[in-house]
């Protein structure tokens, strides 16, 4: 019995583990249906997010009417994402990828009541199905594909450079001559055509220029529309050059769409089977997860074509060095707290330069500088040295082994460089311990210029008087331990320049911020801190000692990883200055300054595998975090529409 | 015309502007024309949203495209009938900026700056040619906005009106002779009797444009 037993949990075991077909799957889910192209995903868990947002208030948002407008045309009016038959049961992903080839994107959704379904998509025609059990419906742009009620909706589009490549290989291979130069030609761009140089002196002779490049070109163009541009035929049967091109598009499409459909309905492969890391994120108890391979990004990213196909070896090299880099995370809404946990992992030697970079002892002087009234602070912490160093280990062998000039030639100048040059120096005056601090809105003095009219005779004359603006606060910092390079670059420089003054215990550039405001530049012997703030300048060059952040805000600053930033979202909305917005954008700006809560970044110690980042929003009140977030959410899409 | 509506666009956000035209007309009706803006006071303002490349969804124009379109409306100027001497000074420093020309006499002066206006701003409705802002016949100067120019300043989209209340208008008129009377409560005339001032905040003059209408009679030759 036990031995029965036994072998009926191995035959279940080598059934669930060894399913290769769709129809080996006997109950599949919605992230089932993901290509394996797919490069980024989010999904959503409905179950567990329907339970924080009911779906009578989901619908009732403003950004939902976008959504709504998107999947119900006009004689489906008054419908609502409620009645679009979908089951809220299975999860909802979002996903897009593209390759050098091809882009695709779309969602994937279980279906609760098909006849729902189609009153929403009612402009999808049902086309014959080459499958058995799969129901495949389309517009001129998506298909839609329907087995055991699970649907995908993806659209695949060639991309035009491959589109162009093939079309050109068939045009040229006809014999026809190729119209380069009548496609390589430039837009005619008017008003650039017709811009005068303002350094022009003889007007009349830059206009008579710009008027003889006119009649050239349109000679130009005339020139080649009578010659190269392919016009149609006579025979319908003999295509031109953008009918050729057309056909090809659509071809193409068919062609990887029939491949997409065969991978995921008839050879069962998925994301979601394919790399263990989505499939283990999706286990995960979140409201919703999130998915980008950068190494399939990188691998497929359009900025790689010439090293893919002129440094072959170095492109392979690269795509080591970027494998299995993937960043996976959560959302997680909580009591009274959402949560995006973010996990960046990656291979051995990216791996290797990360853990130098952020082997480094924070400098908690940079502490002292950031008053606890800050409504916006971050700090940042890495070794550049540890981390040149391995990089310089890591990346010159890969160029070293590449045989060509270019690269050569540049790699004898790194490593000139780095011979020559003083490193330590370069190091020790930006040691990486750094922060930024955000310190609201002061009235700063700026000087304008009034006209004024004598009462004699009412003539003009100008005087310069003093006067007030809101400016935001910024001060930023790093820590260094060669005080004298940035001193010696000051002292130099003030000599040029009178704008460059010293005082007492910092430098003053006058007008160096939007050219109106002051920056001052504090050298302390350990920090180097830059601010248009003056007082901070003239009153705290020792830091805002019991004004400084409180023990338990330097403690979190100091355990967190490379990386720590706190936003108090209602003191930085408060102190935002609305002036800088439109009347219209300013009332929904101030709308939203009803909405108080701590956001917080935090990130783990990096190791050679992978480093945690956790933004955490934490708020008052007594909404549900759903009902927050959507909340933030439509603000946002209300001020985005408004000021697109 | 996008450079125009983008320095529309700038100064619809920019609040603490001063501007004065001043106008100079001697006994045969020929005279010098000045106006000048002055955004110093806003100069962060203006240097803030240079540096942005749209604003409410209106692109920004460069300071080189800024400066090409003056240059563009001052040759176009330059070559209208009966216009002269014009000249322009931009500050991009503090952001002020002076025009002024002479004109031989106020009709082709108006002429003038509407067709240049109209040209630059690539503007399909001709101002009607017959309504002008001011009329001089050698004795008396009548300043009355147009209803086409009224209406046109009421369709302009400002984003603060309030703000606007920190903005100044200065007009000034010249003369070779003494001023006898003029009738716009607002007017001011000089202590040497030859020039009038009105001064009014901006706001009051986007609301009300005839703020400026003036009937100014200068003493008989």
């Amino acid at each position: 019995m036990l031995t029965l037993s036994f072998r009926r949990f191995w035959l279940f075991v080598v059934l669930i583990s060894t399913h290769s077909s769709w129809s080996q799957i006997n109950s599949i889910h919605s992230e089932q249906l993901l290509p394996k192209d797919a490069v980024t995903v989010f999904s959503i868990n409905n179950i567990s997010l329907l339970q924080k947002i009911a779906m009578d208030d989901l619908v009732n948002y403003e950004f939902m009417s976008e959504v709504h407008q998107e999947l119900f045309d006009g004689s489906t009016s008054n419908k609502t994402l409620k009645d679009a038959g979908i089951n809220f049961d299975e999860r909802l992903n979002l996903f897009y990828g593209k390759s050098i080839k091809y882009e695709l994107s779309g969602f994937t959704f279980g279906v609760s009541d098909k006849k729902s379904l189609f009153d929403v998509f009612d402009d999808f025609q049902y086309d014959q199905s080459q499958f058995e059990g799969l129901e495949v419906y389309g517009t001129f742009f998506n298909n839609l594909l329907i087995k055991d009620n699970q649907a995908l909706l993806i659209r695949i589009e060639p991309t035009m450079q491959y589109i162009d490549e093939v079309t050109d290989s068939i045009w040229f291979a006809r014999g026809y001559e190729m119209p380069f130069e009548f496609f390589d030609e430039e837009s005619f761009d008017e008003e650039a055509s017709f811009e005068i140089d303002p350094s022009f002196i003889d007007e009349e002779s830059a206009l008579e220029e710009q008027e003889s490049i006119l009649e050239e070109e349109i000679y130009d163009e005339e020139q080649e529309n009578s010659n190269v541009f392919p016009e149609a035929s006579e025979n319908p049967l003999v295509k031109n050059y953008y009918e050729l091109r057309d056909s090809v598009q659509v071809i193409l499409q068919q062609k990887e769409f029939s491949r997409v459909v065969e991978e995921i309905f008839i050879n069962g492969q998925n994301l979601f089977n394919a790399d263990e890391r989505f499939a283990s994120q999706l286990s995960h108890q979140a409201e919703a997860a999130f998915y980008m391979d950068n190494a399939r990004n990188l691998n497929k990213a359009q900025g790689f074509w010439y090293f893919q196909t002129v440094l072959p070896t170095l492109y392979q090299d690269i795509q080591d060095l970027y494998a299995g880099n993937v960043i996976l995370g959560d959302l997680f809404l909580r009591d009274n707290q959402i949560d995006f946990e973010v996990e960046a992992q990656y291979g051995a030697s990216l791996g290797s330069i990360y853990t130098q970079m952020n082997d480094a002892r924070f400098d908690a002087n940079v502490l002292d500088y950031i008053p606890a009234s800050s409504p916006a602070y971050f700090t940042y912490n890495i070794n550049l040295q540890k981390a040149y160093e391995q990089a310089f280990k890591v990346v010159l062998p890969l160029l070293s082994d590449e045989k060509n000039a270019q690269i050569a030639v540049n790699v004898l100048t790194l490593e000139l460089l780095n011979e020559f040059i003083n490193k330590d120096a370069i190091f020790d005056t930006y040691k990486g311990s750094m922060f930024g601090t955000f310190n609201g809105i002061k009235k700063v003095n700026t000087k304008k210029i009034e006209f004024t009219f004598d009462e004699q005779s009412f003539e003009y004359q100008e005087i310069e008087t003093e006067t007030q603006t809101d400016m935001p606060i910024f001060t930023f910092g790093f820590s260094t331990s060669r005080p004298d390079i940035p001193e010696m670059i000051l002292k130099q420089l003030s000599r040029l320049s009178s704008r460059i003054q010293h005082f007492d215990n910092y430098w003053r550039i006058d007008n160096a911020v939007l050219d109106a405001v002051p920056l001052y530049i504090l050298n302390t012997g350990d920090l180097l801190l830059i601010s248009n703030d003056e007082d901070m300048a003239r009153f705290h060059y020792n830091g805002y000692g019991n004004e400084s952040l409180s023990k338990k805000q330097r403690k979190a600053a100091k355990k967190s990883g490379f990386m720590y930033g706190k936003i108090d979202v209602f003191e930085a909305l408060d102190r935002f200055p609305l002036e800088v917005l439109s009347a219209e954008n300013a009332e929904i700006f101030s709308s939203f300054k009803g909405k108080s809560g701590q956001l917080e970044l935090t990130s783990s110690q990096t190791s050679e595998t992978h480093t945690n980042i956790k933004l955490s929003y934490q708020f008052d009140g007594q909404e549900t975090p759903g009902e927050h977030l959507l909340d933030m959410i439509n603000s946002l899409y209300v001020m985005y529409t408004l000021n697109p | 015309m996008k450079v125009v509506l983008g320095l529309l666009v700038l100064l619809s956000f920019v609040s603490c502007i001063e501007i004065s035209d001043d106008i100079t007309i001697h006994n045969d009706g020929s005279g010098t024309f000045r106006y000048k803006i002055n955004l110093s006071a806003s100069k962060i303002k203006v240097n803030s949203i240079l540096a942005l490349d749209s604003l409410d969804g209106k692109p920004i124009p460069s300071i080189a495209k800024i400066s090409a379109k003056i240059n563009e409306f001052v040759r176009i100027l330059d070559a209208q009938n009966g216009i002269s001497n014009v000249l322009v000074e931009e500050n991009y420093t503090d952001y002020i900026f002076k025009l002024s020309c002479d004109f031989k006499n106020i009709k082709q002066l108006q002429d003038a700056i509407r067709l240049s206006i109209a040209q630059i701003t690539d503007d399909k409705v001709t101002a009607p040619m017959d309504q002008y802002w001011l009329n001089w016949d050698g004795n008396m100067l009548v300043r009355n906005i147009p209803t086409y120019i009224t209406q046109q300043i009421k369709s302009y989209k400002i984003q603060d009106l309030d703000l606007l209340k920190e903005g100044v208008y200065t007009s000034i008129a010249r003369f070779d002779r003494p001023v006898a009377s003029c009738q716009n409560k607002l007017s001011v005339i000089s202590k040497n009797q030859m020039a009038v001032l009105v001064k009014t905040n901006t706001y009051a003059l986007k609301e009300n444009q005839h703020l400026l209408d003036n009937t100014i009679v200068l003493s008989p030759r």
